[in-house]
């Protein structure tokens, strides 16, 4: 429950922080931290225009995407108290929750008949599939550890003690961050300010949207990256008091909020064609995490 | 009534059928298979359901010296696969009445279909029943050429012919297998029981006769590299066939290893390794395979070998377990792969048969043709997409229950056993995860290249919803689905007790262990529940506010450009299109053109074609025949047409047997 309480706060301001840092860090002032919800907001309020080419998929995909991420939310556990929902192999539900989510913003896509939305949508498609194998042999890996199968639990009995885990620590954060921006479409993989449809994956999906719907779908990329965030934060709160945790809980979204706007300010976005190798790598760290643990655990001779 | 009498009734129903399809009028043909299907089913569901139960049926047809007697045994391992067959089987005959309908004027073609259709069914219950050697490989083979002659209906058209003949070829290749290890067993035990190969086991090397077994099996259920009859023989079969011979005839196959595997007693970890190793291969050849198809029957029929690697992942986590004696691991894989069986079997059927109305339609299965048919079959549309989804393993749907069982598996597996064998269980949970995203990619494209969009060509007929008679056994199959998916606990426990009764030791004879895994797989059901009730709470209140203002239609943005046309639309080939040529060592690409040339000036018209070939089909089978018949054509002075040489064969021959007896050489 506080989890998703703090989750949801978080997602207020979010976004607001990214662009802020953008803002500096290009010599600008930039918005108040809350213009990106205030947007969302006046979405809301507006009507909509719907093509003529889409059928109901078009009009049930967005909520569908909402309520996918919503229920992943629910998942997330924070500190020494389980999620709303938890059991052994919650991550699996996790992934695959998001992924029902993600089928439905593919083919809401598609439905549209457009050629730039269906490229957006097979890049969408590509990009996610292969960062998947990353994310479960992360959480595996974390599994072996511990010896337990659910985030909470996992979370709750993760300790650094070693040099080594620090590593691992600082490794897994990395892989989580990358998947978080491969996820969101965000600055290595896909770059939302750019101003040409052929070379955007996650905006020009949504070229079609409007209204509410399209206020839906951009709350919920705000949603999904607080629930990165979050899950970024357990790996540090797993032992402390709720007070300490919200602290760290927080101190880690900002960060992370910040690491976004830096790393969209000062890279520039990767070749379209490289981009599937840069996602695979992702899953070689995440076999380096394993081998990690196996060290720690005294498992190689 | 008597379980004997019930299969005995079963046997006479279909012998009735046989005869009196036939003689009945084409248009009622399909219907009264249809009831005879029914029969059959409930006579010999019975049994099955009462082994289930916990009561098994054994009993004994007296047979001559040689054969000995021929054991009829439903154990509650037979029972769930009569079930199965008996499901898959009702749905299809039911969709049959619609499917078949166009074809009504010919007559004798349609007889001849549906009588085979009941034999079909029959011989493939009579495989989960009988446990003598000889009698299952009369019934194997009686259910390999039934179907065979289902799928060369449309016999008429070349490449159904051809496909035909690819399908019965490899069947016997099959058989052959199986055939020397019954062969085997029988010289080394002496009894053609299907008890004697667990004698067998017990004091031989069991690796090579499993691996004679495996080949066998492995080629109905289409293990690679074992499966390049899949592909060719559901695209060419009419939809209802494909459904029910995706649903359980490569089911038959698992049905097969499982058997052996149960009898297993030693090398368990050699074999379950490698069980699992082929299955995870299996799965990525699959659906890495299927993404690229555009042909959306061969397709499915690249991901039904996905789901045999997702079934057989299961079976080797369960060979896995049982080397190490780990009952929580052999448990979980076994049930994993007994319920993605029951799934599969569902949603393939679905798709199957959501497509086969598409087909019937549209009268092409090439996607790059389709476009925009929600508009026209929202229906169809729908069935499909929830069969997608499902297949696609997502919750709040069945395929996610077994899944996520595996899942659980490999994450048991992880934890409790060695190094090598974490690193192996890591390596197929990523895998997995790998498939899951690729069959995410593969039916996104699927769905949205023939139903959403607009119409890439102009069809010959408009094509309009299909009549309700193939919509019911759809809607039938989804809310099976739906009780799979929200209750698993329900058909947990019933895998659970099916799978204490058929492992010999008394290891699992503590099921309280498993109260956990219940309670697990409930809570599953509870959050997948809450998952679509989320869902439909947030898309009424997505509508409310929808309503309160202006609500526009308009083209849709072009980026500024405002004459588009349909061909501008994303193609199904290029939505996979970086996939492919991102794996291009497994999916390889075939074009054929004609380069334009440098003095070429007024270039002609010229055609550009370009399709994916099959990795082990193109590469190691064709190549390999290509040898064999190369070192063959070395042979053929010897079959040279002339009548005069064969008349000197003869003689040589009769020569040869007389002078034989006559120093009594032979």
């Amino acid at each position: 429950m506080i989890s998703l309480v703090l989750i949801v706060l978080t997602s207020l301001f979010f976004m607001g922080i990214v662009i802020r840092t953008k803002s500096i860090a290009s010599g600008r002032k930039g918005p108040g931290l809350f213009q990106p919800m205030k947007d969302v907001i006046r979405l809301w309020k507006k009507g909509a225009v719907y093509s003529k080419t889409t059928s109901f998929i078009f009009q049930i995909a967005p909520s569908i995407y909402f309520a996918s991420i919503i229920m992943a939310i629910l998942v997330i556990p924070f500190c020494q108290h389980k999620g709303i929902i938890s059991f052994n192999g919650d991550f699996v539900f996790f992934a695959y929750v998001l992924a029902f989510g993600k089928f439905f913003s593919i083919i809401g896509a598609l439905d549209t008949g457009s050629s730039f939305e269906g490229m957006g949508a097979s890049r969408e498609a590509l990009y996610s599939m292969l960062a998947e194998p990353a994310f479960f042999i992360l959480m595996g890996s974390f599994a072996l550890y511990t010896g337990h199968t659910s985030f909470h639990e996992i979370f709750v009995s993760l300790h650094f003690g070693s040099y080594i885990s620090y590593g691992l620590g600082a490794l897994a954060t990395f892989v989580l961050v990358m998947i978080a921006m491969i996820e969101n479409s965000r600055m290595p993989v896909d770059d939302p300010k750019t101003h040409l449809e052929l070379t955007m994956v996650h905006e020009v999906m949504i070229l079609d949207n409007s209204g509410f719907d399209l206020g839906l779908i951009l709350y919920g990329t705000n949603l999904k990256f607080a629930m990165y965030g979050a899950l970024i934060a357990n790996f540090f709160t797993g032992s402390f008091t709720i007070l300490i945790g919200i602290l760290i809980f927080l101190a880690v979204q900002i960060i992370f909020a910040i690491t976004v706007g830096v790393l969209e300010s000062f890279s520039a976005r990767f070749r379209m064609g490289n981009n599937a190798q840069f996602i695979f790598t992702l899953t070689s760290i995440s076999i380096l995490i394993f081998f990690g643990v196996l060290l720690i655990m005294g498992k190689f001779v | 009534m008597d379980n004997f009498w019930l299969i005995v009734s079963s046997a006479i129903i279909l012998g009735i059928g046989i005869i009196s399809i036939p003689l009945l009028p084409s248009k009622i043909k399909a219907f009264v298979n249809f009831l005879f299907v029914l029969l059959v089913a409930i006579t010999t569901s019975i049994p099955a359901i009462n082994a289930l139960l916990g009561n098994p049926m054994d009993i004994s047809l007296a047979g001559s010296a040689f054969f000995g007697n021929i054991p009829i045994r439903i154990d509650a391992l037979s029972a769930w696969f009569i079930l199965i067959i008996n499901l898959t089987c009702i749905n299809g005959a039911f969709y049959g009445i619609g499917y078949m309908k166009p074809y009504l004027e010919q007559k004798a073609n349609l007889s001849l279909h549906w009588t085979l259709f009941l034999i079909f069914q029959t011989s493939m219950l009579w495989v989960c029943m009988l446990q003598h050697s000889l009698a299952f490989l009369i019934a194997w083979e009686m259910m390999s050429l039934s179907s065979l002659f289902l799928v060369i209906f449309e016999h008429e058209k070349k490449e159904t012919l051809k496909a035909g003949v690819n399908y019965m070829v490899q069947m016997h290749i099959g058989v052959a297998f199986l055939t020397v290890a019954f062969i085997g067993v029988y010289f080394s035990q002496g009894s053609f029981d299907f008890l004697a190969i667990s004698d067998y086991f017990g004091t031989n090397y069991n690796a090579w006769l499993f691996l004679l077994f495996f080949v066998g099996f492995g080629i109905k259920a289409g293990f690679i590299p074992l499966h390049s009859w899949l592909p060719h023989a559901h695209p060419a079969a009419p939809s209802h066939i494909s459904g029910v011979m995706s649903g359980v005839i490569v089911k038959l196959g698992i049905y097969g290893i499982l058997r052996v595997a149960l009898m297993l007693k030693s090398e368990l970890l050699l074999i379950g390794e490698s069980v699992l190793i082929i299955s995870i291969l299996t799965g990525i050849f699959g659906i890495l395979n299927a993404s690229v198809h555009r042909d959306f029957k061969k397709m499915l029929a690249y991901c039904t070998i996905e789901n045999i690697g997702i079934i057989g992942a299961g079976i080797g986590l369960f060979l896995i377990g049982s080397a190490f004696n780990n009952v929580i691991l052999m448990v979980i894989g076994l049930s994993g792969a007994l319920l993605h069986t029951l799934n599969h079997s569902l949603f393939k059927s679905l798709l199957f048969f959501s497509v086969g109305s598409v087909y019937q339609q549209t009268h092409t299965r090439d996607m790059e043709k389709l476009g925009g048919l929600i508009h026209q079959m929202p229906q169809t549309a729908a069935l499909f997409l929830i069969g997608a989804l499902a297949i696609g393993g997502l919750p709040p749907l069945n395929g996610f229950i077994s899944e996520f069982l595996i899942y659980t598996g490999f994450l048991e597996g992880i934890n409790t056993i060695g190094l090598t064998h974490s690193t192996l269980m890591i390596l197929s949970l990523a895998s997995l995860a790998f498939i899951g995203g690729l069959s995410l990619l593969t039916f996104t494209k699927t769905f949205g290249t023939v139903f959403l969009g607009n119409p890439r060509q102009q069809l010959h007929n408009p094509p309009t919803e299909v009549s309700l008679w193939m919509r019911a056994p759809q809607y039938f199959i989804i809310a099976i689905m739906l009780s799979i998916g929200l209750l698993p606990q329900f058909y947990f426990s019933i895998t659970l007790q099916l799978i204490q009764s058929v492992l010999p030791e008394s290891s699992m004879a503590d099921l309280t262990k498993f109260t956990p895994t219940v309670t697990l797989m409930g809570n599953v059901g509870k959050y997948s529940m809450l998952f679509l009730i989320m869902l439909v709470f947030i898309y009424l209140l997505r509508n409310y506010f929808v309503k309160l203002h202006l609500v526009q239609e308009n083209t849709t943005w072009g980026c500024g450009y405002v004459a588009p046309n349909v061909h501008m639309q994303y193609t199904g080939k290029s939505f996979s299109k970086s996939l492919g040529k991102l794996m291009d060592i497994v999916v390889k690409e075939k074009k054929k053109y004609t380069e334009i040339e440098v003095g070429e000036i007024f270039p002609q018209t010229r055609n550009h074609n370009s399709h994916f070939v099959d990795f082990f089909e193109n590469t190691i089978f064709d190549k390999a025949t290509k040898q064999l018949l190369k070192f063959l054509d070395y042979f053929q002075f010897i079959q040279n047409g002339k009548v005069q040489m064969y008349v000197i064969y003869g003689i040589f021959f009769i020569l040869m047997v007389f002078f034989g007896t006559l120093f009594n050489l032979i």
